[in-house]
């Protein structure tokens, strides 16, 4: 929440949409996004940049939205979670946080996702240590980060291209709906 | 992209080459219909059980489920069910809801340890512009508490705080910066009064003591709660070959879920109270609300939002959710409160600060012939659900193995601290660490491996513990024999160079409480499924079953599509709200899975027998030679006979409308009938065994843990990424508690580290590899023979790192965590008693074999088959604990023992041996001070 409503304006492109609010001069930009943008998403766990739930990426950097106060972001692009996906399709780094378990109560996904994104588009080819240097600003009590390493690996390599399939290697997850052309579609002994 | 597919429909993808845009296909395909198109696919056997035709192997043999399997979904590895939305920043948190023209609330913490309020004067509060409604202890003087026997709590302060951050007032205002101002306005006149923070001092009598129970207060004392429990043949202790004694400290932790609390109240134009709140047992803060506001519960509507982790930690009723809803109706405007990470700490409900007191002996046959517990536990302010975890700190050590007899003694004293409460493992962990230790310990006395050593001692499936609880299916031996063989255990223990370490730990676990807190069981169901399925097709089922991340809904909604054969897609989990949801406990001691999935299990065949019904008179073929696949019902022996699911819902639904049906689950009668039989009781138990590999550096004592092989019994993973995914969680916690958490108080009694940056959750970098194995032992009474998975997997990690650290360095740690500190002053100790210079000198433990190891090896292999017979039900002969010590099953033990004893209160001459929270059975209740006056 902000203190004191007298407001500066404030501007900043968030999820690539403009947007112009009135801001304190001292408002975080954690406050700015959840309260004035709408971007709940965000998420506030701390208060004091150590569980990296309030991740945004600013002008392609992760950074901790808690830590941040708005007037540095003047006029920034700004991208928090709810900017990952289209609107349509989601981005690889969800799905596969989905299909892999990388996320168990959701809280710390938003920040976990945006810092992961970050490091894909920068590099596409991560080792296991170099995600793990990735998200060490996040915590995550639920998952044990493992799941969520084997997510953010399973999206890099279909940003690579290599990887079609959003199922870990190890269990397959099957097609709730083959329905395609060369599926086995008659029980046996059907006669048509 | 066309597979990441969010929504169907059109979408930018769906450019065809000649620049036309064309509607994106729909996710579902057309059902098979046995029509001109017939889409079905065919029964997925693998995932359908030998027993009944299919390929899934069943090693332990038929399960009452099994004829209920479709081979859909059950068994498969997919995604929670909500997991699109949180992975989207669509998950609505308890500080997500925001209503229109809301005001901010804030809470007025003591800043005194104990004090009596002589007086709040809050006219400077209320004068303030912006303040809309102020709140005092007053304005809500009943008691509430989460176990209806220790109703202690207030909405706030009534007549004395408890500890620093205890609640005193709340205000509400435009604004957030307003309330906070308005908290600073508050004139109030205090007596502080002498605080109590080592729970030793606890024990002993004072002047005024935390709280007051009358005439069942134990003489002046801050004792809460004490307990007694004796099984057995006392006699074997005298004489021990092996005996091992511990004396642990454990310090208090948090569940440390990255979602602070957060609560938003607001009375609808109908005067009905609609409260959100990321709880895991709504249904007891709906109790709470309706005793605190003077309101009937059908008056309030409880909204359970997405719970940003739980653990145990958002299970109390809270008294931020009474001050949101004080607040609301004052000012007839929604409130909403959100506690920032401190205020977290202050309310916490954590683990308990613990003194562990466990003796421990082996006979010559290396059986277990005793073990005796003692457990001081620090209850902070409040007693929460402190009354439970007083014996669950004993009882839960009565497995896996076989006892010959067992001796505890518990005590949970009331402290000026936050108050602790239950955390995943619930008063299990804490004891369990020094039990598992303590067998390390005997195990090298003896010169066993301690595998064996466990092995040559497990209670097998269908049994009886000495405490009289019932074993049903019971992986335990599976669980060791795997983490044996993935780790290469035999070619690694006590063989690692210095600083090199590998240990193993076991755990126990309840899989749901037998006993329901809040009502009679013989009366009530634990849970409670409604199923709805209307003309399209879609199926809702309603259940009060709390997802905090565990899966809980996708459990329910993945065993009701795969009863009614259907794509998960079509089945809708309705659980947020009391209104629309059947009442369920929640999600505490591990219940969801079994109970919530057993009752949904239970409904979903309610529909599907009327959906065959409605095919048997469209086919003609009685239900038994029916299949359910895929949207289709067909006839068993010409699957071109059939109609398509809509057709025969359809059919069903003529005259009646939607299909409804209802599913419940009640745990059977089961139990002794000594004080405390309940504590402990479940329909079933899991079993984990852990090994874990440490590095320690041996200059500084930081520990690092590198490697651990978790396996897990869970009956049967319904889906095995979750259940994974709480291995891997699970140790990720238990490591934080053996290594690096702990809530600190300083020497004032003030609590130092509430925030998360002192407060040391481990990161990314200092997990191990865990590698999940999951081991299905098929419980008979659970759901498709599912047990419990979420908290059992934390009990074993502790006790195998801190034998590994043992077997790296040779020296015993017993208090926790082994923070470097705690690991260098231990190394220096064992320098000095032993007469070496430089830690390098340190001789790493080594083992050779005993006498004992071959028949310790031969015992666990004739009790290999033992279990697998009757595991398998081919051997169905009554079986108790004592069995191994040569007594027969059929007859009362107390008949074949002198001295048999099973005892809920300390014989007088006991008295002078006990230890710290048995000195709490020296003191008398009031009652019986007042008779001896």
């Amino acid at each position: 929440m902000i203190p004191a409503p007298a407001g500066k304006r404030w501007a900043a492109t968030v999820n690539g949409r403009p947007f112009e609010v009135l801001a304190p001069s001292n408002a975080v930009l954690l406050d700015v996004l959840r309260d004035k943008v709408g971007t709940l998403g965000v998420k506030r766990g701390c208060d004091l940049g150590t569980c990296g739930c309030c991740t945004v990426m600013i002008d392609g950097v992760p950074k901790l939205s808690c830590l941040t106060l708005a007037g540095q972001v003047q006029g920034a692009d700004i991208i928090t979670v709810e900017g990952l996906s289209d609107g349509a399709h989601l981005a690889p780094i969800q799905t596969c946080f989905a299909t892999h378990g990388g996320s168990q109560c959701g809280f710390c996904t938003p920040g976990f996702l945006v810092a992961s994104q970050a490091l894909l588009n920068e590099n596409e080819n991560p080792t296991r240590q170099e995600i793990a240097c990735a998200i060490e600003g996040n915590l995550c009590r639920c998952t044990g980060y493992q799941q969520i390493i084997d997510s953010i690996e399973a999206a890099a390599a279909i940003h690579r291209g290599e990887s079609e399939t959003l199922a870990p290697a190890s269990e397959p997850h099957p097609d709730p709906h083959p329905s395609g052309p060369g599926e086995p579609t008659m029980p046996p002994g059907h006669a048509k | 992209m066309g597979s990441y597919r969010q929504q169907p429909g059109a979408s930018p993808s769906e450019v065809r080459k000649d620049g036309k845009r064309v509607a994106g296909k729909q996710v579902f395909p057309p059902p098979g219909s046995g029509g001109s198109e017939p889409k079905m696919r065919p029964r997925d056997l693998d995932y359908i059980p030998e027993t009944v035709g299919g390929r899934e192997p069943k090693p332990a043999g038929d399960h009452i489920h099994d004829r209920d399997r479709t081979g859909t979904i059950v068994g498969k590895a997919i995604p929670l069910v909500d997991s699109n939305a949180k992975v989207t920043g669509q998950a609505w948190y308890g500080d997500d809801v925001r209503l229109p023209g809301e005001l901010i609330g804030k809470i007025l913490r003591s800043p005194h340890h104990y004090a009596r309020i002589k007086s709040i004067d809050t006219s400077r509060v209320e004068a303030l512009p912006g303040v809309v409604a102020v709140s005092t202890g007053q304005d809500a003087p009943n008691r509430f508490g989460v176990l209806p026997v220790t109703k202690d709590e207030h909405a706030m302060a009534v007549d004395k705080v408890r500890h620093v951050g205890d609640l005193v007032a709340c205000v509400a205002a435009v604004d957030e910066s307003t309330a906070i101002e308005a908290l600073s306005l508050f004139d109030i006149e205090w007596e502080e009064l002498e605080p109590v923070f080592d729970p030793k001092k606890g024990l002993e009598d004072h002047d005024e003591p935390i709280h007051w129970r009358g005439k069942y207060h134990l003489a002046r004392t801050n004792v809460q709660k004490r307990v007694f429990q004796e099984f057995g043949d006392r006699s074997l202790v005298k004489t021990p070959h092996a005996a091992s004694h511990g004396s642990w400290t454990m310090l208090g932790v948090h569940h440390g879920f990255t979602e602070p609390h957060a609560v938003v109240a607001h009375w609808d134009p109908n005067g009905r109270l609609q409260l959100y709140t990321p709880q895991q047992v709504p249904h007891y803060t709906h109790r709470a609300l309706s005793t605190v506001l003077d309101v009937p519960m059908h008056q309030i509507n409880v909204v359970r939002t997405f719970v940003g982790g739980g653990f145990g930690g958002k299970s109390d009723p809270f008294p931020h959710e009474m001050c949101a809803a004080i607040l609301a109706r004052k000012s007839g405007a929604p409130v909403r409160i959100t506690f920032d990470r401190e205020e977290v700490y202050w309310i916490n409900r954590g683990r308990h600060p613990s003194h562990i007191d466990v003796k421990m002996t082996a006979d010559t046959e290396g059986r277990i012939s005793g073990f005796d517990i003692d457990a001081l536990i620090d209850g902070g302010g409040f007693a929460s659900f402190g009354h439970v975890t007083s014996y669950y700190n004993g009882v839960l050590a009565t497995a896996p193995y076989e006892l010959g007899s067992f001796h505890y003694t518990g005590a949970r004293v009331w402290t000026n601290k936050p108050a602790s409460g239950a955390m995943r493992g619930h008063g299990a962990v804490n004891t369990r660490c020094a039990v598992e230790v303590g067998l390390d310990e005997m195990a090298e006395q003896m010169n066993v491996d301690p595998i064996d050593l466990r092995l040559a001692n497990l209670l097998p499936p269908h049994s009886r513990t000495i405490s009289g609880f019932r074993i049903t299916s019971n992986g335990m031996r599976e669980a060791l024999e795997r983490v044996r063989e993935g780790s290469s255990w035999d070619s690694k223990f006590r063989q690692l160079p210095l600083g090199k370490g590998i240990g193993i730990g076991c755990g126990f676990f309840i899989s749901g409480s037998g006993l329901p807190i809040h009502w009679d069981p013989k009366n009530f169901p634990h849970a409670t499924v409604h199923i709805q399925v209307d003309m399209d097709g879609g199926v809702t089922v309603h259940t009060g079953a709390a997802d905090i991340g565990q899966g809980s809904t996708t459990a329910v909604a993945q065993v009701v599509a795969e009863v009614l054969a259907l794509p998960i897609e079509m089945i809708h989990v309705r659980s947020h709200e009391s209104d629309t949801s059947p009442v369920d406990l929640g999600s505490y001691s591990s219940r969801v899975t079994f109970m919530n999935a057993n009752a949904a299990i239970r409904a979903a065949i309610g529909i599907r027998d009327q959906l065959l019904k409605a095919a048997w008179e469209m086919l003609g073929y009685h239900p038994n030679v029916l299949v359910l696949n895929d949207r289709r019902i067909y006839y068993k022996h010409d699957p071109a006979v059939g109609v398509s699911y809509l057709q025969a819902l359809h059919k069903a639904q003529a005259d009646t409308g939607a299909l409804i049906a209802r599913g419940a689950y009640r745990s059977p009668p089961m139990g002794g009938v000594h004080k405390g039989a309940a504590a402990g009781l479940a329909p079933a138990y899991s079993f984990s065994a852990y090994v874990a590999e440490v590095d320690v550096d041996i200059e500084t004592g930081l520990i690092s843990c590198t490697n651990v092989w978790a396996a897990h019994d869970c009956g049967k993973a319904l889906n095995p990424l979750a259940v994974k995914g709480q291995i891997i969680g699970s140790c990720h916690m238990g490591l934080g508690q053996v290594l690096t958490e702990k809530m600190v108080y300083g020497r004032t009694g003030h609590l130092q580290n509430a925030n998360l940056l002192d407060y040391k959750i481990p990161s990314v970098h200092e997990m191990p590899h865990v590698e999940a194995i999951i081991v299905e032992s098929s419980d008979p009474e659970g759901p498709f023979g599912a047990k419990e998975a979420g908290e059992g997997p934390l009990l074993p990690i502790l006790p195998a790192v801190v034998n590994a650290v043992y077997d790296a360095i040779g020296v015993r740690l017993r208090d926790l965590p082994l923070t470097p500190d705690v690991v260098y002053s231990g190394i220096q100790k064992h320098l000095k008693k032993n007469g070496l210079e430089e830690p390098e000198d340190i001789e790493s433990p080594r083992l050779s074999h005993g006498p004992l190891q071959e028949i310790l090896v031969a015992r666990g292999d004739e009790h290999r088959e033992r279990d697998r017979l009757r595991q398998r039900s081919e051997d169905t002969s009554a079986y108790v604990n004592g069995v191994l010590f040569g007594f027969d099953p059929d007859r009362p033990l107390s008949e074949q023992v002198e001295g048999w004893r099973e005892a809920d209160e300390p014989l007088p001459e006991q008295l002078a041996e006990l230890g710290f929270a048995g000195r709490a059975w020296l003191k008398k209740e009031q009652r019986h001070m007042e008779d001896d006056a």
